[in-house]
């Protein structure tokens, strides 16, 4: 999960690898409340994993995110 | 005579002929068609544009920055930068709450629009990105301007079709007039060569159909069919001529003539006597205090089209009876849109500075009807006076006279 997400957050919103780590915030990598909703529509729609934006800006990290991400896996199945 | 006296301190380009003021002033100097079959629009019935080449918004901008900004914001940014470095300003050589920044943009972000108008027809509206409105929102390329430079002062995005650019130019030059800022970056920006937007030039039958697209922009030639539309951005760093001076920074050339009017006749169609571009043309030249007799080139607005061509080319006939050297660097970059008359104004600057008139490439055979002097090989010639002509569907006119410094 954690490199899936990493890949969304360079591939699609750009931001250079080297600052995505699990401790990183969403302030460090400058995900503003814009950039939370693209999160939130390409999980879903390319990873069926339906995190709301509302969800994603409660949380800090990116290690918060990818747990969100495996809690939400798991509900899945 | 109003004492307009602003000086051209700066310029930065990006036009179909290249990434930078070289690039492109090259290109126009060449006097070489940009134009080519364009893969994005090969299912409309007319496929010819003038792209520009090379432009990697990611290495100039940063992928980070890139992505959040549509083409016509990134053109602008990128021509921003180079002009505000070529006038010499650093970080802290400006109060940041001095300087304004004025943009011409007929349409704003309309690549985004059409992109994201089809993810809500496939996808629904949940589908549609939260970047759209930031993205394609007109105003946006000089608010980026704004955060890219950080500069605080005025902030505006102005629209008058293709006369945009001029316009922008126009209005900043009134800002510094008025004491409301010590520098203005000034220009136009567009990038609608979206499948959309150019079917809605072709419908309207504005564009050259002709096969081969090296000969589809042939501004004042007797077998123009149209013109052929092109992307770009073109930014000027504009001061009061007296400071720049005090400053000792170089002026590369001064605005002293700005002519704006309306033609109040049909949505498209120039009025057939030229009755808006007259009062424009001769407003330009009352600011600058000059004659008629005085005006040594004109860059023309020069579409391509068969009635803008014949208007304006009659028009100048009649109004500048010395018979100015006239040129129409359309004919090389086609028609920039909103970004044209700054581009146009920007050429302007360098023929004055440089001493020569740009050849107007594909005229072969000028129309019979017009009595002008039109370049068709690169001219030297010791420029004192020049016009930058701009017009715009709504029949919205910008003139701009352009001196030595």
């Amino acid at each position: 999960m954690y490199e899936t997400l990493k890949n969304i957050l360079v591939e699609t919103l750009k931001i250079a690898p080297e600052q995505v780590t699990p401790e990183a915030t969403k302030d460090d990598l400058e995900l503003d409340s814009l950039a939370v909703v693209e999160l939130s529509m390409v999980l879903g729609k390319e990873h069926g994993l339906h995190i709301s934006d509302e969800e994603l800006q409660d949380v800090e990290t990116v290690g918060d995110i990818v747990a969100l991400m495996e809690e939400r896996r798991g509900a899945g199945r | 005579m109003s004492g307009l006296d602003i000086a051209v301190t700066g310029l930065g380009l990006v036009t179909p002929g290249g990434v930078g003021v070289e690039a492109s002033w090259a290109a126009v100097r060449a006097g070489r068609s940009t134009a080519a079959h364009d893969p994005a629009l090969a299912a409309n019935e007319v496929s010819i544009s003038c792209r520009v080449p090379d432009f990697d918004a990611d290495a100039l901008l940063g992928a980070r920055r890139a992505v959040r900004l549509d083409r016509f914001a990134q053109l602008a940014l990128v021509a921003a930068r180079e002009a505000v470095a070529d006038a010499g300003f650093g970080a802290d050589a400006w109060d940041p709450m001095r300087v304004g920044v004025v943009i011409g943009t007929a349409s704003g972000g309309g690549e985004t629009f059409e992109r994201q108008h089809g993810v809500l027809v496939r996808e629904g509206a949940a589908g549609v990105s939260p970047l759209l409105l930031p993205m394609h929102l007109p105003n946006m390329v000089a608010g980026q301007v704004a955060m890219d430079l950080g500069v605080l002062g005025p902030n505006l995005v102005v629209s008058t079709a293709c006369a945009s650019g001029a316009t922008a130019i126009g209005t900043a030059c009134d800002l510094l007039t008025a004491g409301r800022c010590d520098v203005v970056l000034a220009g136009g920006a567009e990038a609608l060569l979206n499948p959309l937007t150019m079917a809605g030039f072709a419908r309207m039958g504005a564009l050259s159909t002709t096969e081969d697209p090296a000969a589809a922009s042939r501004p004042f030639d007797a077998g123009r069919d149209g013109f052929v539309a092109g992307e770009g951005a073109a930014v000027l760093v504009l001061q009061r001529a007296r400071d720049a001076r005090a400053e000792g920074r170089r002026v590369r050339a001064r605005i002293v003539g700005y002519g704006a009017s309306a033609d109040a006749h049909h949505i498209t169609n120039p009025h057939p006597r030229g009755r808006g571009v007259r009062t424009a043309l001769l407003g330009a030249l009352v600011d600058a205090d000059a004659a008629p007799g005085d005006v040594d080139h004109v860059n023309a607005h020069g579409t391509s089209t068969p009635l803008n061509d014949l208007v304006e080319g009659r028009l100048l006939a009649e109004l500048l009876p010395g018979k100015p050297l006239v040129t129409s660097t359309k004919g090389v970059t086609g028609h920039l849109l909103g970004a044209a008359g700054a581009a146009e104004a920007a050429f302007s600057v360098l023929s004055v500075e440089h001493g020569l008139v740009p050849p107007t490439a594909n005229l072969d055979t000028l129309d019979p009807r017009l009595e002008i002097d039109v370049a068709t090989a690169e001219v030297p010639r010791a420029l004192d006076l020049v016009l930058s002509n701009s017009f715009g569907f709504g029949g919205q006119n910008a003139v701009l006279a352009i001196a030595k410094p």
